[in-house]
């Protein structure tokens, strides 16, 4: 599936590392009530957490014509503020392999550098819900333009939403380890059109191009079972461990251009994405296909993983804390179902 | 390359790391089934608890309180056991909430059967 080597022997690396943390039991991150909802790679998850994930890989043919084979590697670093309101930052390192690049010879370098900030409006344990808004920024000019990094900066508020079944009655205990999360934003580039000239080497004229670029709505979603969630509130089946840690997910991640589109289309392209999430007490890892929704969104099934690292848990008293902590509440815990 | 292996590797390897307390199994097991009335009901978490603020509630199916004594940490500081009370037959709700020693809050809930 890949191009070169050293992609196959990050993820060799990954999965040493996933074994060699696999001592003791149960996972951590975005947790409301019983449920865990983990990091996903296709879609942003709804919680707000210190976190580190690193690295990110993904391969894929792209949507292009000719269609050319791209190879990202990303990471990004979370940290909370308070306990409700973080920062992160996502830098992703891309390289295009032939036909790709201005000069269809490859081309390597940083896409733009990402900054969201995410701040967590509602909780709901005995639901399992959670509902969080951000603001995700593409610095403009931060990255190189052989890769593909615009000028312009883009804004693109957002939604973030997820929900556990674990609320449903008994009689469907079965569907109560489902979840699904999604998200909704809209991207507002800085710069509605991009002008270049051109010359006409034939007619010898000079001429101007024009693009547009769009607005473009940003959604999403994933449906996980969750089989942590099967054995510590449903029923313990004596599965093995391993398998007691799994979160079989799929995820879709659409763009569809709303506005502005005069040249780019309306076109929504996308990928759904089939996977699994191993969940570890500090960490978890996860690797998807990638399935592009039409021939727009990619030239193959492309592949996803990723190595991610809960701060909070792995530096309880320093990096994992927000800035501004809330000390831990005194007096008896309200119970209540 | 080197920089993304070098900071994994620091991660992976932090000894002293805490998480959150999680369920990792019960007794009576989750969703499960028992012939007589358990004298207690016994949890064991991923991590040591703080006692002051680790507590379980089993509730019947009236939601009356069903607890015989107050929830204690016991062997090393990963289990959470209460006493109760002789239980009808039945389905019983146990609700806890813990507070792990690196101060993670958690909390969840599972039911199991009596003589059904």
């Amino acid at each position: 599936m890949f191009g070169n080597s050293w992609p196959l022997a990050t993820l060799a690396a990954i999965l040493t590392a996933s074994a060699a943390l696999s001592a003791t039991a149960a996972q951590a991150h975005e947790i409301v009530g019983n449920r865990f909802f983990p990091a996903t790679l296709a879609i942003d998850d709804p919680g707000v957490n210190d976190e580190l994930a690193l690295p990110t890989i993904s391969m894929q043919k792209t949507g292009d014509t000719p269609s050319f084979k791209q190879l990202d590697v990303s990471g990004e670093f979370a940290k909370r503020i308070t306990e409700d309101f973080g920062v992160s930052f996502a830098p992703t390192w891309s390289r295009l392999y032939a036909p790709g690049g201005p000069n269809m010879t490859g081309s390597r370098g940083f896409q733009n550098l990402e900054t969201t900030l995410k701040y967590r409006l509602f909780k709901s344990p005995e639901h399992e819900f959670v509902l969080s808004a951000g603001l995700e920024i593409e610095w403009g000019g931060s990255g190189a333009q052989g890769v593909g990094a615009e000028r312009f900066t883009v804004y693109t508020p957002t939604l973030y939403f997820g929900k556990g079944f674990g609320d449903l009655p008994t009689s469907l205990n079965w569907a109560r380890p489902f979840a699904i999360t999604g998200q909704i934003g809209y991207s507002i580039p800085g710069a509605s059109k991009i002008t270049s000239a051109t010359f006409d080497s034939d007619a010898g004229d000079i001429g101007l191009d024009i693009e547009f670029n769009p607005r473009v709505l940003n959604w999403g979603a994933t449906l996980q079972y969750s089989m942590p969630y099967l054995k510590s509130a449903v029923v313990d089946l004596g599965l093995p461990d391993f398998v007691n840690r799994l979160i079989p997910i799929v995820e879709v991640s659409l763009q569809t251009p709303v506005s502005n589109t005069a040249t780019s289309g309306t076109v929504t392209t996308g990928t759904i994405n089939p996977g699994i999430i191993y969940a570890g007490d500090k960490y978890q890892v996860a690797i998807e296909a990638m399935i592009p929704v039409n021939r727009q969104s990619g030239g193959n099934v492309g592949v996803i993983a990723q190595l991610h690292f809960f701060l909070d848990d792995i530096f309880p008293n320093s990096l994992g804390r927000p800035i501004f902590a809330s000390n831990i509440s005194s007096g008896r815990p309200a119970f209540g179902r | 390359m080197r920089i993304i292996t070098t900071i994994t590797f620091i991660l992976v390897t932090a000894g002293a790391a805490f998480a959150h307390a999680h369920l990792d199994h019960a007794d009576p097991k989750v969703g499960s089934t028992v012939a007589q009335s358990p004298k207690e009901v016994v949890l064991w978490f991923t991590e040591k608890l703080e006692p002051a603020f680790s507590l379980i509630e089993v509730r019947n199916e009236q939601g009356s309180v069903v607890n015989a004594g107050k929830a204690a940490v016991a062997g090393d500081r990963t289990q959470l056991r209460v006493p109760l009370k002789s239980l009808p037959p039945g389905t019983y709700r146990v609700i806890w909430r813990v507070l792990s020693v690196d101060t993670h809050r958690t909390q969840g809930d599972f039911t199991f059967r009596v003589g059904r």
